[in-house]
């Protein structure tokens, strides 16, 4: 899941894949926008065939946090 | 052109009554639909209901995502004489619950999604007589059911307007950190609306993305989207524009500069492939046109999105005035400009500022005497916005006179509200809020006697815990992201008030 979101990350931001740890915040480390970090979360969602809460996801701030919903809700 | 609300749903109910006009999702890809027609008698029986509570021409705060619902129960609030208050979805309840009792607002029509506002809005808002929601199937004692309204109210509603009353109350942040109720009329949004003909030919299909308390997308996407005979497909979350896209395969959708940019890092990351492959695969078959307005976007973009065969319109605009004040239109674009002055609009500059006047001027701000009669002076309303007219009425923006920050997604943030939280903290002495690189920051002088009477070691971090206390409870957009910790104070004016610049 790590990987695979890391992957997804360069397509937003211009950062090296070595340089994404799961502390790494989105917003304020990576450098994403916020509508960044939602156009993401719904290629997440076809990717995974889930279905993202906007609401819930709102509370996610660093990468490990998004791992760990995403393998909350994928079950 | 329409003068009233009324008109443009009338006159296009007249002309395009069984055809499509609002197309929505139900479940995830399925798509529901309804007609001018039904449009337009739902809005009545919404009439037929505030006229049933004894509610018709009192204040009706409406709150949720863009729905069937949201939008029927908007044109049976303005249609019955009645005052529509659109209200941010996201804000705090607390937020939301002020702003119901300082708008005298008696009907809440609200998504259920937002359940806490219901528990609040009890307690603190004495005016409010009823809740409605909008997915309950049955009322009880505290909330009634609108589907259950319909069918007991169901009905004709038809009354002459006068152009010139109250409509709509829209709230935007003021520069003293409270935010103000703008007072718009039929006429302002009527005109504002249809005044321009953009050529836009009848079931062009428009996907509405953005949030639907908004000026700009309440009067573009849909009083315009309405009058033309458009389709309009609602976006169900800012999740999934990419996947509506190709759902609903629009030809024209408004954004804001914010959603541009992603999409232009989108365009980037397949940059090798075949630019009609790639227009395809990012925007669908249909796309043609994005409209750009709420903030400032760079003209580079237009060029990137010209090559993949998409025009990019901007305009400029703002609540006061209905919203839009100016406009390009694909026949007619100085890029460095921010469009032509619309037909019922006129400017001029006044020592750099650029003031306008025509009908989608505000009436004023709700019971704000002071504020409405700093912004307005002879029909004239101060836009703040400093720049220059040319002789064909294209505007050019170089700046804004007011602290007002505006960020990439259209949302205006007073930084004097979020400095006053912040300089509530005992170890703040002084703080200077603003934008910088598209994000909000903080800049702190902290108080060093009481940091060294408290031994406080880990300064930054102290300070950087009280900004995660503050983001906690913020809305999205007037979190902050960034932090400086300064040793010296602030350079100040000769009133002693922090240099901004």
């Amino acid at each position: 899941m790590f990987e695979k979101l890391v992957e997804l990350i360069g397509n937003y931001v211009e950062v090296e894949a070595g340089q994404i740890v799961p502390e790494s915040r989105f917003m304020e480390d990576l450098g994403f926008t916020s509508f960044d970090f939602m156009s993401m979360l719904g290629e997440l969602e076809e990717e995974f065939d889930v279905e993202i809460d906007q609401k819930e996801a709102a509370n996610i701030r660093t990468v490990q946090e998004a791992v760990e919903y995403l393998e909350k809700i994928s079950g | 052109m329409a003068s009233t609300i009324r008109d443009i749903l009338v006159d296009s109910e007249a002309l395009y009554g069984p055809e499509d006009a609002i197309r929505y999702k139900i479940g995830r890809d399925t798509i529901e639909t309804k007609s001018y027609t039904q449009l337009k008698e739902d809005s009545e029986s919404f009439s037929c209901i505030l006229q049933g509570l004894k509610e018709q021409g009192n204040h009706i705060a409406i709150t949720g995502m863009t729905s069937y619902a949201w939008l029927v129960a908007y044109f049976g609030t303005v249609n019955s004489g009645s005052v529509a208050v659109p209200l941010d979805v996201s804000l705090p309840a607390v937020e939301m619950c002020e702003l119901i009792d300082r708008a005298d607002v008696t009907v809440l029509v609200i998504d259920e999604i937002r359940l806490d506002v219901i528990a609040i809005a009890k307690k603190e808002c004495p005016k409010l007589k009823y809740i409605i929601s909008m997915q309950k199937e049955e009322s009880d004692e505290e909330i009634l059911s609108l589907s259950q309204l319909f069918v007991q109210y169901k009905g004709k509603y038809t009354s002459a307007l006068n152009p010139d009353s109250l409509a709509t109350i829209m709230f935007t942040s003021g520069t003293t950190g409270k935010s103000k109720g703008v007072m718009l009329t039929h006429r302002n949004l009527a005109e504002d609306a249809t005044c321009l003909d953009m050529k836009i030919p009848p079931r062009t299909v428009v996907l509405s993305v953005l949030p639907i308390h908004h000026a700009y997308c309440l009067s573009m996407d849909i009083l315009k989207g309405l009058s033309l005979g458009s389709v309009i497909c609602i976006n169900d979350s800012l999740l999934r524009v990419a996947k509506n896209i190709k759902l609903f395969q629009p030809n024209m959708i408004l954004m804001v500069p914010l959603m541009i940019e992603t999409f232009a890092k989108k365009l980037e990351e397949v940059a090798g492939l075949p630019k009609e492959v790639v227009k395809k695969e990012v925007f669908g078959e249909q796309l043609h046109t994005i409209c750009s307005g709420g903030a400032y976007l760079n003209p580079a973009y237009i060029d990137l999105f010209n090559s993949y065969g998409i025009t990019i319109l901007q305009g400029y605009g703002m609540t006061e005035c209905a919203p839009v004040i100016s406009t390009s239109l694909s026949w007619n674009i100085k890029k460095e400009s921010v469009g032509q002055l619309i037909p019922n609009c006129e400017a001029k500059v006044v020592d750099s500022e650029i003031w306008v006047r025509g009908s989608s001027v505000m009436l004023g701000y709700y019971k704000m005497p002071d504020e409405t009669a700093e912004t307005l002076e002879d029909g004239w309303l101060k836009t703040g916005d400093l720049g220059y007219v040319d002789q064909e009425g294209f505007v050019f923006l170089t700046g804004r006179k007011k602290n007002l920050i505006i960020t990439k997604n259209g949302e205006n943030v007073s930084p004097e509200e979020l400095e006053n939280k912040l300089g509530e903290n005992r170890i703040v002495q002084e703080v200077l809020v603003r934008e910088k690189d598209g994000v909000i920051e903080a800049e702190i002088f902290p108080d060093y006697e009481y940091i060294k009477k408290k031994e406080i070691s880990d300064i930054q971090g102290t300070l950087q815990q009280l900004i995660d206390e503050y983001n906690q409870k913020a809305v999205a957009y007037k979190k902050i992201y960034r932090l400086t910790v300064r040793e010296t104070e602030f350079e100040k004016t000769p009133s002693k008030k922090i240099k901004r610049y």
